[in-house]
């Protein structure tokens, strides 16, 4: 490849266009992947911490069990969100008579996946800053039992105020980070699946705008 | 003719057998000197000091001074216009021995107004003149005292309170069967009757009853007594008004904190008796539409004094979207009756409350950062586009 790792940032265009003429690798886009998935594991780590300690009452071991899963789901999650984005993309550049392989579509979403390595750092930062500051409230095994207060203790976590902060800030860094990938995308399938400008930007923007507008909501209704 | 001679004879013997007796009738000197000698011992009236209108008894001891000759007496009575006779004067004769002494004993009234009386005793000898006497005696109209010595300064509907009174006997005679009730309407007392008994002359008596008012009114205190047998009655009135009272207990809510554990909220905090009397059995907890719970559903504070303060702690749970809950104080006085006062406590600053506090802005403004980021995005992939077609 002779153009740089910064091109895909300021240059994205540029960089698919030479990107293509050389042969299908999923090493650096795996790499980026796999980055980004270590980095959302330590968050995970801190952020199922907190959860462990909402459920430290319940029973001993349970922590460790929590954290791990946790660690675990941001890593793999990263990795499935790679295959998904990477399916969405290809489906609905079929549709609109999109060529080329799957294997290209993973090549760009790996590569266009870039930004979000910053995105996660930035989110790491955030979540060391924010979390000792979060009121953990504890469940305990009677309260297990009884549903409403288990919505009860949920909803009083994700609504202390550090917490709350917390979701703004790592969704808004999200929202950015991800409209950046979504720019990147947008040349990489146009390349990619031969669209042009406008289908790819319909091919990548409308799920991704969705998507956005999904954690938007959300980010209204906590 | 010896029938005539005979009954002659005896007429005669019986006239000269008369004759002595005859001659021990009459005054003579020796009987004279014995009246002399009788005099009277001493006079007590029942009551001893009378109230205008008032009856009574008056008893007369007339003691025979000699030591070895009787007195005969043969009418006694007392009285003027003051002090009116009422029963019979004595008009039968007695005999006094030597050294003895015969009680009359005569019941009086008098309508006279405050003084002093001197109704006159006369007693008449049969052997001599009479014997008078002047038995002195005062009418006095000075009545009971009935003072209130303390109260509160306001009742409080339903509450219990107590009142210090004192009885003076200003008179210079004991009373008797002397009785405090305390009676009105919407009150009840405790105890209604209070039986003091005989109250002597200069003497007083503490006395302390309770009153539980229902409605603003005015307390009737009526001391009855009995001057010998004649009733009397003094009345006090008390009234019984609704306030604050201004000595009593305050306990004061400060240094509130609120947390939240489990969806359960922690509120500790500490109570300081700002009033002038102990609160007894000072109590926290939470009321509706918060919902108390283990461990500390009700926290007992204990006995408060003045300026001494404790801590609390109440746990409790509460719907979603509640900013803040009354919390109930409540403590007993000296005489169990229960006071309650009800704080309210935020509770906005933890928990979900918080958030619903100011949350509908510091959502707001996120989510229009979002949506603007969008925009731009949306926007300029538009503008690109349409450049570049172009």
């Amino acid at each position: 490849m002779s153009t740089s790792v910064i091109d895909i940032l300021v240059r994205p265009d540029a960089f698919f266009s030479n990107a293509m003429a050389e042969k299908e690798s999923l090493k650096i886009p795996a790499l980026v992947i796999l980055t980004s998935g270590i980095v959302a594991a330590i968050t995970g780590y801190l952020m199922g911490g907190l959860s462990a300690k909402m459920m430290a009452g319940v029973m001993s071991g349970l922590e460790v069990i929590i954290t791990l899963s946790a660690m675990a789901g941001a890593f793999i999650g990263t990795l499935i969100f790679w295959f998904v984005a990477s399916g969405v993309f290809y489906l609905i550049s079929s549709l609109l008579n999109g060529q080329g392989s799957f294997t290209r579509v993973l090549q760009v979403v790996g590569y266009g996946y870039l930004p979000q390595i910053a995105g996660s750092i930035l989110t790491l930062v955030a979540a060391v800053l924010y979390i000792p500051r979060i009121t953990v409230p504890t469940l305990t095994k009677a309260a297990l039992e009884d549903p409403a207060m288990i919505e009860q203790v949920t909803k009083a976590f994700m609504h202390d105020p550090a917490m709350m902060e917390l979701t703004q800030i790592t969704t808004l860094v999200s929202i950015v980070f991800m409209l950046w990938s979504a720019h990147i995308w947008i040349f990489g399938i146009k390349h990619a699946r031969g669209l042009s400008p406008r289908d790819a930007a319909i091919c990548v923007g409308i799920p991704v705008v969705l998507y956005v507008l999904y954690l938007t909501y959300n980010l209204g209704v906590i | 003719m010896r029938l005539n001679r005979s009954l002659t004879i005896i007429c005669m013997f019986l006239l000269v057998s008369i004759l002595p007796g005859i001659a021990l009738a009459y005054t003579t000197p020796e009987s004279i000197v014995a009246s002399g000698n009788v005099y009277i011992s001493g006079t007590v009236y029942d009551p001893e000091v009378f109230f205008t209108g008032d009856s009574g008894t008056v008893t007369v001891y007339v003691t025979n001074g000699n030591s070895n000759q009787s007195v005969v007496v043969n009418h006694a009575t007392i009285g003027d216009k003051n002090i009116r006779l009422t029963s019979n004067p004595y008009d039968t004769s007695a005999n006094i021995g030597p050294l003895q002494t015969q009680t009359f004993i005569f019941s009086v009234a008098t309508d006279a107004f405050e003084g002093t009386y001197y109704p006159t005793f006369s007693l008449s000898f049969r052997d001599a003149d009479s014997l008078y006497y002047r038995a002195m005696v005062k009418v006095d109209n000075t009545p009971l005292e009935l003072s209130i010595l303390d109260k509160p300064d306001a009742f409080t509907q339903g509450k219990k309170k107590t009142i210090d009174v004192q009885v003076a006997n200003p008179r210079k005679n004991t009373v008797t069967n002397v009785v405090l009730e305390v009676t009105g309407e919407g009150i009840s007392t405790t105890p209604e009757r209070t039986f003091i008994g005989a109250l002597g002359a200069g003497e007083k008596i503490p006395l302390n009853f309770t009153i539980t008012p229902e409605i603003a009114t005015t307390a009737l205190l009526t001391l009855s007594y009995n001057n010998g047998d004649n009733p009397h009655k003094i009345t006090l009135n008390l009234p019984i008004t609704f306030g604050v009272d201004k000595k009593q207990a305050n306990p004061v809510i400060s240094n509130v904190q609120v947390k939240t554990d489990a969806g359960i909220y922690h509120v500790t905090g500490d109570v300081n008796n700002a009033g002038l009397e102990t609160a007894n059995t000072v109590m926290v907890t939470a009321l509706a539409p918060a919902v108390p719970q283990d461990p500390y559903k009700t926290y007992v504070v204990g006995a408060l004094k003045p300026d001494d303060f404790g801590s609390f702690e109440i746990t409790f749970t509460t719907d979603s979207g509640v900013t803040g809950i009354p919390v109930e104080l409540s403590y007993k006085d000296t005489d169990g009756n229960i006071y309650t006062t009800v704080h309210d406590v935020k509770i906005s600053s933890s928990g979900e409350a918080a958030t619903k506090a100011g949350g509908a802005f510091s959502n707001m403004l996120p989510v229009a950062a979002a949506i603007a980021i969008i925009l731009i995005f949306v926007g300029g992939w538009v503008y690109y586009l349409r450049r570049n077609r172009q």
